[in-house]
């Protein structure tokens, strides 16, 4: 224990992400603190940037992606739980199958998933409006280029990642602590709550982290499917770096993404047991 | 017997001062001990006693941090564990899951670079030894049972034709027939290769039915060592005594075995430790009133919990069903002082 | 009892098949869209033909694409796996003072935005003058990727039980002997897995390589701009292509891996 090696393996990965994740991490932070529309690293240092966020309108495009985010690790959740239930309990052989095919998708590019969402939900001849025409002469409208839309694709990108830790957290349910709690008197909802809820609290605390924090940052389904109707934080840094050319201010409303996502993760982050979970 | 094998057979392993700390625990604490040739020698301790740490040293897993290891006559302390001639079966067997059972067995043997055709004769030698049938020899590990793992780790160990064989508690998470067939197994083995085997456990019951001699381990240290009767009749302090199961401990105190309010022979020490079916109901030469608290039938025996006048708990042991003993019912229980084993500690 | 049992399986079936519908029907689209030859979306088609695909096969375009996509991709399956498997020696193998804490850091750039992380890359490498290409594209998904990786390897980690090295050792096995006999055939359909997840996470990925790969424009990002703004009718076909190229790396990959197994067998 005194001499492990341990130490000695983990320094690369240690060295890698100290300067490629926490190093960039302190870039951001110093832009944030120089003066509007410079573009070089001084020492005089200001939270102007930060004071413009706040008094500028930029607090809403935050609230559109943290809005975003929430609706969707709703969303996601309430759609993965019964099918968690369902794979783990009742599908049998089937499961692994089933869940093979629910995984692939996070290999297919969002690009390509969500261009197939858009010709999926196109107005008049796209292929859901398209086929209804065609084949019952429905004529329909569409969500394309909605908010809607945008968390319809939010949703549909983010399923897997929502599904897969709660597969996991479904599983360390034990049936027998199901089945004492139906013994001893509690109906369907009060074992939901009392017993399967907490025994798949890892897995769903997991599931939950890791589709509010993608589904903060998400721009792409806003892009394609929301039409832009509404202004995502991504969106609106991207333009102060690319279009305003202001990479300071760019850089403080990163930081504050950046801190919106450490208050939430950190303290989870804290009190989860990674050896249990991997095991 | 086992004292004059003892004496007749030559030293194989000898250690003196061992010793091995972690830090500021102290897991082996200034061990000696002479193993000698053929013998079947078993470490019983609670969990945390230092035995699994012991045997890891004698193998050659671990290095000591003061101490000597001589291995007939020659020091070993330094040598690693693939450098010495000994073979362990671990706790988890440590079975080789992505290799089949003969490339198991035969793992030793390749690494010695002995040809495939002579590893694959002594791979069936070995399967008959372990009484396994030969076409174990491509079947997966994991397609075994919880009693051909055993075997498999067994014929493994015993490939490399090892001086020492080291057992660390292999029986420790099997069922209760199981095991017991296997202790005979074990035992019946050590007889017909003639190996030393140095057995690592925390049941003293399955010590007994093994060994030769049996050491039992307390904080890093052998506080006693001897035959299993040795061990069973003259008890070195009340830890062993409770380690072979329930037994009456006495305290003397004035001359009085305190609780019986009876005097206590003249070669009385600390406690006396009186084993249950030495204390008999009717005469004896001490006597005393006991109440019936609880009677638990075992079989062909009663176990009676009992309670004397001033409230101290006894425990008494009898043939039969012994109906007549319900519980709240007193009699007479006695027992003889030869039958008493003193302690000091 | 017995028609609810039924009816309520009956339910749990059609909800797993609504699920995988609204999974795959999205996918089908870009199938069905992609065998048109109009600019503009008119379904069902009026000609149902191939001749996107082969316009996009003899497009520039979708060439440089792809190899843009390989480069990155192979580079980062390169890296990830040397620096995620020692990562997992770390993480999993040994129990160390650190420990904990490094298994915390190194889940973080798992639950970070990922366009975000992007956006900081791209600013830090303008800091440093590093410019854009697809090797600062390696870089941006290597921060995701190796923590991922990590964690592959060590779920194999966790499940192998030490004891077997010290066994081999005390059989009379080398130190190089233990590794090659037991803890690389046992390890390796982890660091193999984590092999794909890294190929696989780095071809898919959008929203690290739209700001860090600057003028060279992997797939998804060329996907990304030509539907989101200046629409080519390719997009379809490259779409398919582009996962299909994947799709035959990957099983590719597993042939190669199971025949190499079988040699070993005979």
């Amino acid at each position: 224990m005194t001499h492990s090696p341990g130490p000695k393996f983990a320094l690369p990965v240690a060295v890698f992400l100290l300067a490629c994740f926490a190093m960039p991490i302190v870039i951001v932070a110093w832009y944030s603190l120089m003066p509007p529309r410079t573009f070089d690293l001084g020492i005089d240092l200001t939270l102007a940037n930060y004071h413009t966020a706040v008094t500028e309108g930029y607090a809403r495009p935050l609230m559109w992606s943290l809005l975003g985010a929430l609706i969707t690790t709703l969303g996601t959740a309430l759609i993965a739980w019964p099918s968690a239930v369902i794979l783990h309990r009742h599908a049998g052989r089937g499961a692994t199958v089933v869940s093979v095919l629910i995984a692939l998708p996070i290999f297919i590019s969002e690009s390509v998933r969500l261009f197939g969402m858009n010709v999926f939900l196109m107005p008049r001849a796209g292929i859901l409006a398209g086929s209804l025409d065609w084949a019952f002469g429905f004529k329909i409208g569409s969500i394309l280029n909605t908010w809607m839309a945008a968390l319809v694709g939010m949703i549909y990108i983010h399923l897997p990642f929502m599904l897969f830790p709660l597969l996991l957290g479904v599983s360390l349910i034990p049936q027998d602590r199901i089945e004492a709690a139906r013994d001893l008197g509690a109906n369907r909802w009060q074992t939901f709550r009392e017993v399967e809820l907490p025994l798949a609290a890892p897995g769903l605390l997991i599931g939950a982290l890791l589709t509010f924090v993608l589904s903060l940052g998400a721009n792409a389904e806003a892009a394609i499917l929301g039409g832009r109707a509404v202004t995502v934080i991504t969106a609106a840094i991207e333009q102060r770096f690319n279009y305003a050319q202001d990479w300071p201010m760019g850089a403080a409303l990163t930081m504050v993404v950046i801190i919106v996502t450490a208050v939430i993760v950190l303290p989870v982050l804290a009190r989860l047991d990674l050896n249990r979970l991997t095991q | 017997m086992a004292d004059a094998m003892q004496d007749s057979r030559p030293v194989i392993l000898s250690l003196a001062g061992f010793s091995k700390s972690f830090g500021e625990i102290q897991a082996v604490d200034n061990v000696s001990l002479d193993i000698s040739e053929g013998e079947f020698l078993t470490i019983v301790g609670p969990s945390g006693s230092g035995k699994s740490t012991l045997v890891r040293l004698l193998a050659g897993l671990e290095s000591p941090s003061a101490g000597r290891l001589l291995l007939r006559g020659r020091d070993i302390t330094v040598i690693p564990a693939n450098r010495r001639p000994t073979a362990m079966v671990f706790q988890s067997l440590a079975l080789f899951d992505h290799k089949s059972v003969g490339e198991n067995i035969e793992f030793a043997m390749k690494m010695k670079g002995v040809p495939p055709a002579d590893r694959k004769a002594r791979v069936h030698e070995l399967l008959r030894l372990v009484r396994l049938p030969e076409s174990f020899y491509a079947r997966a590990t994991t397609q075994c049972s919880g009693g051909e793992r055993q075997r498999i780790a067994l014929a493994r160990a015993f490939a490399s034709d090892p001086d020492i064989l080291f057992f660390d508690e292999p029986l420790s998470a099997i069922d209760y027939r199981l095991r017991k067939a296997l202790e005979v197994e074990f035992k019946d083995l050590h007889q017909r290769t003639g190996r030393t085997f140095v057995y690592i456990t925390h049941s003293l019951e399955e010590a007994m039915v093994m060994s030769d001699r049996i050491a039992i381990m307390q904080a890093g240290q052998i506080i006693q060592i001897g035959t299993p009767e040795e061990i069973y009749g003259k008890p070195a302090n009340r830890f062993v005594a409770g380690f072979l199961g329930e037994v009456n401990i006495l305290e003397v105190a004035g001359g009085h075995f305190a609780g019986l309010d009876r005097p206590a022979p003249a070669n009385a020490r600390r406690y006396a430790v009186l084993r249950p079916e030495a204390l008999r109901p009717g005469k004896g030469d001490v006597t005393a009133d006991l109440t019936v608290v609880q009677r638990l039938m075992l079989g062909s025996r009663t176990q009676l919990f009992l309670r004397s006048p001033t409230g101290a708990p006894l425990i008494s042991e009898v043939a039969g069903d012994a109906p007549e003993f319900e519980r709240g019912t007193t009699y007479s229980f006695g027992f003889s002082p030869d039958n008493i084993a003193w302690v000091d500690e | 009892m017995r028609v609810g049992r039924r009816a309520a399986a009956v339910v749990r079936a059609l909800w797993i098949v609504a699920i995988l519908a609204f999974l795959y029907v999205p996918i089908v689209s870009v199938v069905l869209a992609s065998l048109a030859n109009t600019r503009y979306m008119r379904f069902p088609h009026k000609v149902w033909t191939l001749d996107a695909y082969r316009d996009a096969l003899g497009s520039f375009t979708t060439w440089q694409i792809h190899s843009i996509s390989l480069s990155i991709a192979v580079s980062v399956v390169l890296i990830a796996t040397v620096l995620g498997t020692l990562g997992a020696v770390a993480f999993a193998r040994y129990d160390w003072r650190g420990r904990s804490l490094f298994q915390r850091i190194l889940v973080l750039p798992i639950f970070f935005p990922q366009p975000v992380l992007g956006l900081g890359l791209l600013l830090s490498f303008s800091a440093v003058g590093l410019a854009p290409s697809w090797k600062t594209a390696v870089i941006g998904h290597l921060v995701w990727i190796v923590p991922i990786v990590t964690l592959v390897v060590s779920i194999r980690f966790f499940g192998y039980d030490v004891a077997q090295e010290e066994a081999a050792l005390d059989l009379g096995a080398s130190r190089w002997q233990v590794i090659r006999e037991i803890t690389m055939p046992q390890l390796w359909p982890g660091v193999f897995s984590g092999m794909l997840f890294a190929f696989l996470l780095s071809w898919s990925n959008l929203p690290l390589s739209i700001y860090t790969s600057g003028p060279d424009t992997p797939l998804p990002v060329w996907l990304f701009t030509r539907t989101a703004t200046n629409y080519s009718p390719l997009v379809p076909s490259v779409a398919v292509i582009g996962t299909a190229v994947s799709a035959l790396i990957v099983i590719a990959l597993a042939l190669v891996l199971a025949a190499g197994k079988a040699v070993r067998r005979a």
